[in-house]
């Protein structure tokens, strides 16, 4: 027998609630886990390979960083821009829009800096430009590269198989959890109709679950590896 | 807390990286021991779960929400050395995949975050319930308090280490009429301006997520918790000793080698312009230049750059300006592409 | 007008990419039980997210009892409870409907927003904890609880905000014969209770008591068979 107050239809005048958190969080995950799940950018049949890439991009970085010469970082700029201008105008955006942030960021962290200390502005420009850059040139390193191409490339580079194998899960699983953080999410934004007065418990319950589904997950997965006949040697992977 | 890049002086990320490795091996090894084979992907799982934490917003007053970094919490669930190394690749793949962070500094990031939150988190943690525990049985709420203030101990050094990192930066890392090179603001700024956010704000939601989370899994699924484990297979580690002393040496051997490092750099700076000065005119690069002060439009002034070599100078702003120009052509056209 | 009705819906997750639902259209009268039927990748959790006012068409249009749905009106907070409020959905999967400590907990999360008494809250749980057949579940944590458990107590949380429509993902996934039963039954309670039901199954069989109206999905277009 149903009880009567699910028989009645009522009606129902919502109280305002300030609880946007669920709804960033989502929004967050959600633009992380398209970023791991499918690659919206450029990468060419014939690229460079990963691993060779990422040192060029450490190299870039560093020297980026160490050179007190404004010649070498001129060139930097300039040759950065001259290969971005041959991308697709789609692709641009995904590359300038980071580098402009991070740098209108340092613009108003070093402002009171410029202020008291005129002298120094012209450093502070100096390491402005360095940051757009920097930012430019690992924004160009992910939006050309694969992550498993990355692991696949470590691999080759006889890089610990424990430190490979343990960064390939955790990619794996950022994807996995983070969905399970989404749908926890998702059930939660659509029950909460009303004014939620235990927000941390929510809080809680959501990343508390995750953690518990997690340490699940990788249980089975330790079993479904040794099913594959995996022998506890972490080496071999 | 991310310390992006070129905040830092490539001397000080080089420091701070160096530092980092007797801490990874030192973890490495305690969980290779603590963590039974099954379990293995335990730390993979955890770098992934610490790596979400951090995206979690977490509801502040009226609708505002913040980011806890969540590094005790990770300890408090898996063990700080097995915590140390999943924030570690948490932090890699946030520096590397998504640009949170610079790569240069990403050691640093590692020191602050990976090492010192989740070590002081825990070892607070564990000193009140032990404090607590000494002549009567623990009560259950002391767990809730002792991950309170060990969160909030843990974030709050950590963001101590980042400004202390910044604040060192002018002192080091100057150019010969002493204007900042890295990061302006020394020790006296850094400090108040990176602690008075945490200690008041971020703080507050690291401790705040901490609780809710580490008390959700108490309540539903004690055993989960590393503590508990520990208990279960009877291995308390007693002697933290060495653990301590490590921190102790890094916590006074990390401002020497940053100090040592400096003056290095200084000299080795010095030497360096000299050099390019004694090799001609290839890099036309003039030390007097800097010397002289710069005013705010001279960064590319008729399109070349004062004390430069005139004619690279042409040539890399001629490249910069085409290339500038046919980049804003194309963010142009973007929209009436779409529109068509 | 219909209580759900969609029209001409186009919807595409990238913008590039070949549509999910392309001219869909379809309306639902109040107390109806409609089943959706197709294979997997037909479009079925698509539709159910866009009902749920969760994604929104790129063109077409969804009304509920009369009001657009669309992203405009669901950003007013106020909007978007009351319209949360009167649509329930249990997903597939109840593991991930289930974030709270206690089953009591779970239940009365809803409830306990409304602005209902503390009494009036502790009725609905205890009332939709009996009507489950799960009393004596009340202060166990749904982490630890068995799939068919699970499925109940996602159920109760979503019936203790008395929704006007229920949309329910494959149910019977994950239950034995007797809890089948158990569970067609209360639908059945429900439907003559006059709620309106939107249940997507690969089961339909399993369904014909109650059903009104089956809509097929798939690649050809909509059908809609009585």
């Amino acid at each position: 027998m149903l009880p009567n107050w699910l028989i009645e239809s009522e009606t129902y005048a919502p109280p305002k609630d300030g609880g946007a958190f669920v709804v960033k969080t989502m929004k967050t995950i959600g633009m992380v886990l398209a970023r791991l799940k499918v690659q919206r950018g450029h990468e060419k049949r014939h690229a460079i390979p990963a691993v060779i890439k990422f040192f060029l991009l450490v190299a870039l970085v560093l020297l980026t960083s160490v050179t007190q010469n404004r010649l070498i970082l001129l060139a930097m700029l300039a040759l950065v821009q001259a290969y971005l201008a041959f991308w697709p105008a789609k692709d641009l955006a995904s590359i300038l829009k980071p580098a402009l942030f991070a740098s209108l960021l340092s613009v108003l962290i070093f402002a009171p800096a410029m202020i008291m200390h005129p002298q120094g502005i012209y450093n502070n420009l100096i390491v402005i430009a360095k940051v757009f850059v920097s930012v430019e040139m690992v924004n160009i390193f992910n939006h050309t590269t694969q992550w498993n191409h990355i692991t696949t490339a470590l691999r080759k580079l006889h890089i610990p198989s424990i430190f490979i194998f343990t960064l390939d899960i955790t990619l794996k699983y950022i994807v996995l959890l983070g969905t399970v953080i989404n749908d926890l999410l998702t059930s939660l934004h659509l029950r909460s109709v009303g004014k939620n007065h235990r927000k941390y418990q929510s809080v809680g319950g959501v990343m508390g679950v995750t953690f518990l589904r997690s340490v699940e997950m990788s249980q089975q997965m330790y079993e479904a590896m040794c099913c594959r006949g995996f022998t506890d040697d972490y080496k071999g992977l | 807390m991310h310390i992006p890049e070129n905040y830092l002086a490539p001397a000080t990320c080089g420091v701070m990286g160096a530092a980092m490795v007797p801490v990874w091996v030192h973890a490495v090894k305690k969980v290779g021991k603590e963590l039974p084979k099954e379990k293995m992907p335990l730390l993979g799982v955890g770098a992934a779960f610490s790596f979400l934490a951090m995206m979690f917003n977490v509801p502040l007053v009226g609708g505002t929400t913040g980011h806890a970094v969540g590094g005790t919490l990770i300890a408090l669930l898996f063990g700080p050395n097995a915590a140390c190394i999943a924030v570690s690749i948490a932090l890699l793949i946030q520096a590397v995949l998504f640009g949170d962070g610079g790569i240069l500094a990403f050691g640093a990031n590692c020191f602050n975050m990976a090492f010192i939150l989740p070590f002081a988190g825990y070892y607070t943690y564990r000193l009140i319930v032990k404090l607590a525990s000494k002549n009567q049985p623990a009560k259950s709420g002391i767990h809730y308090v002792a991950a309170a203030i060990g969160s909030y101990v843990g974030i709050n050094l950590a963001a101590f280490f980042t400004a202390v990192e910044f604040g060192l930066q002018p002192l080091l890392f100057h150019d010969a009429s002493g204007n900042a090179l890295y990061c302006p603001y020394d020790l006296s700024v850094a400090i108040p301006s990176m602690m008075i956010p945490h200690l008041v704000v971020a703080g507050v939601v690291e401790l705040v997520f901490t609780v809710v989370v580490y008390a959700f899994i108490r309540k539903v699924a004690p055993d989960m918790i590393y503590e508990n484990i520990l208990a279960q297979t009877e291995q308390e580690p007693k002697k933290h000793i060495p653990v301590f002393a490590l921190i102790a040496v890094l916590i006074a051997a990390t401002p020497l080698g940053l100090l040592a490092t400096g003056t290095a750099w200084g000299e080795w700076g010095a030497d360096e312009i000299a050099a390019v000065e004694n090799a001609g005119k290839v890099l036309g690069y003039t030390p007097s230049g800097l010397a002289n002060g710069w005013e705010l439009n001279v960064l590319m002034p008729d399109y070349a750059v004062s004390g430069m070599n005139e004619i690279p100078a042409y040539i890399l702003s001629a490249i910069l300006g085409v290339a500038l120009l046919v980049i804003i052509f194309k963010l142009i056209s973007l929209p009436m592409k779409g529109r068509r | 007008m219909s209580l759900l009705e969609l029209k001409q819906i186009e919807f595409s997750y990238e913008k590039d990419e070949t549509a999910v639902l392309s001219d869909f259209s379809l309306a639902i009268e109040a107390g109806q039980c409609v089943l959706v039927l197709g294979e997997n990748g037909a479009g079925k959790s698509t539709l159910f997210r866009i009902l749920n006012g969760l994604s929104f068409a790129q063109s077409g249009t969804y009304h509920f009892d009369g009001i657009l749905i669309d992203e405009r009106y669901l950003k007013n907070n106020r909007n978007a409870k009351q319209f949360h409020k009167r649509i329930g959905y249990l997903f597939q999967n109840p593991d991930v409907m289930l974030f709270n400590a206690t089953v009591y907990d779970e239940i009365a999360f809803g409830p306990r927003q409304m602005g209902l008494s503390d009494e009036e809250v502790d009725r609905r749980v205890l009332d939709s904890l009996s009507l489950m057949e799960i009393e004596s579940l009340r202060q166990k944590a749904p982490y630890h609880l068995s799939g068919g458990q699970k499925k109940k107590v996602a159920l109760a949380a979503v019936l203790s905000l008395n929704p006007d429509v229920l949309i329910l993902d494959e149910p019977f996934a994950g239950l034995d014969k007797k809890s089948e039963q158990w569970l067609l039954q209360l639908l059945k309670d429900l439907k003559a209770a006059g709620k309106t039901l939107v249940i997507a199954t690969h089961a339909d069989e399993k369904f014909q008591e109650i059903a009104d109206t089956s809509i097929i999905m798939g690649e050809k277009g909509t059908r809609e068979s009585i």
